[in-house]
């Protein structure tokens, strides 16, 4: 039986469909990025001053968050964003968590140099790397993914 | 013995908190582990040597140590989860039952080393506490 759709049609439908998925697909993740750095902005303002955490810590250097709003845009689409929360010497952690075991964590500091660490069961480690302000260093986004291997499927 | 009528040396069974003044902090799950980074000015992590019971006198020794902050809740650790991560735990009263972990990694010539060491070992910390006993603020 005839559908009354010519073979050119369905095949612009299918396109439009695919479109569309795509723009969604990309506004959820887009969504997802400008959130992160609206909650790393409202961060920022909270622990501006010295000792927010009633330990003395020291207030929330504003080129930190420059650098950590740099990084989070840097993000490629398949991993998942992190949370945000203050260091005591101004900078700003960013945090991966898979599991209570699972763990990534970033310190971002004005430096050009980014302080991570993880907890993968028992194994841990630390390392530093550099960051160009565009691109995120590869041995980052090698642990993430490493910690976080379902991050891909969820993104998708 | 101590004014608190603790004893000097901190036994591997003790529990310590680390309050928590500042919502993100931490989560209902989880505590992050910046919560367990020393102060950058004396290198040390302020705690209190207490267990969840009796919550009373746990939130008590709370508000003394948040001050005029909202106190959240705090993260309970074994004193020998600290010594595993090879930091110390010292008494240091006063305070009453307060004590510091001291020993952190310190690279004055590379300070992003330093913070890579030390949130290895905040993060061994934060894993090791689990969630957060929170306190009502109803």
């Amino acid at each position: 039986m005839a559908s009354g759709v010519s073979k050119e049609a369905g095949v612009i439908v299918q396109m439009a469909e695919r479109f569309k998925q795509d723009v969604e697909r990309s506004q959820a993740l887009f969504g997802d990025k400008t959130a992160t750095i609206s909650s790393l902005n409202e961060l920022a303002c909270e622990c501006a001053e010295a000792d927010w955490d009633g330990y003395g810590a020291q207030g929330m250097d504003p080129a930190a968050v420059t650098v950590a709003e740099r990084l989070i845009r840097a993000l490629p689409m398949d991993i998942p964003m992190p949370e945000c929360a203050p260091e005591p010497d101004g900078s700003i952690s960013l945090d991966w968590w898979e599991s209570r075991y699972r763990i990534v964590s970033v310190s971002v500091s004005p430096s050009a140099r980014l302080a991570f660490a993880w907890l993968d069961g028992t194994d841990r480690g630390h390392a530093v790397a550099r960051f160009d302000g565009s691109a995120v260093p590869e041995r980052l986004l090698q642990e993430i993914r490493r910690i976080m291997p379902n991050a891909s499927l969820r993104a998708a | 013995m101590l004014p608190s009528g603790l004893p000097e040396q901190i036994d591997n069974d003790e529990d310590v908190a680390r309050f928590l003044v500042y919502g993100r902090q931490f989560s209902s799950t989880s505590v992050k582990p910046a919560a367990f980074l020393p102060n950058p000015k004396d290198g040390e992590t302020s705690v209190s040597r207490h267990g969840r019971e009796p919550a009373d006198q746990l939130w008590q020794l709370g508000r003394e140590a948040a001050g005029n902050r909202t106190l959240h809740g705090a993260a309970i650790i074994k004193a020998a989860t600290v010594r595993e991560a090879t930091l110390e735990l010292v008494a240091d009263e006063p305070p009453e039952r307060h004590a510091v972990i001291r020993g952190w990694p310190l690279l004055e010539a590379d300070q992003e080393l330093q913070q890579a060491k030390q949130k290895e070992l905040a993060v061994f910390l934060a894993a090791a506490a689990g969630p957060p006993v929170q306190r009502s603020l109803g």
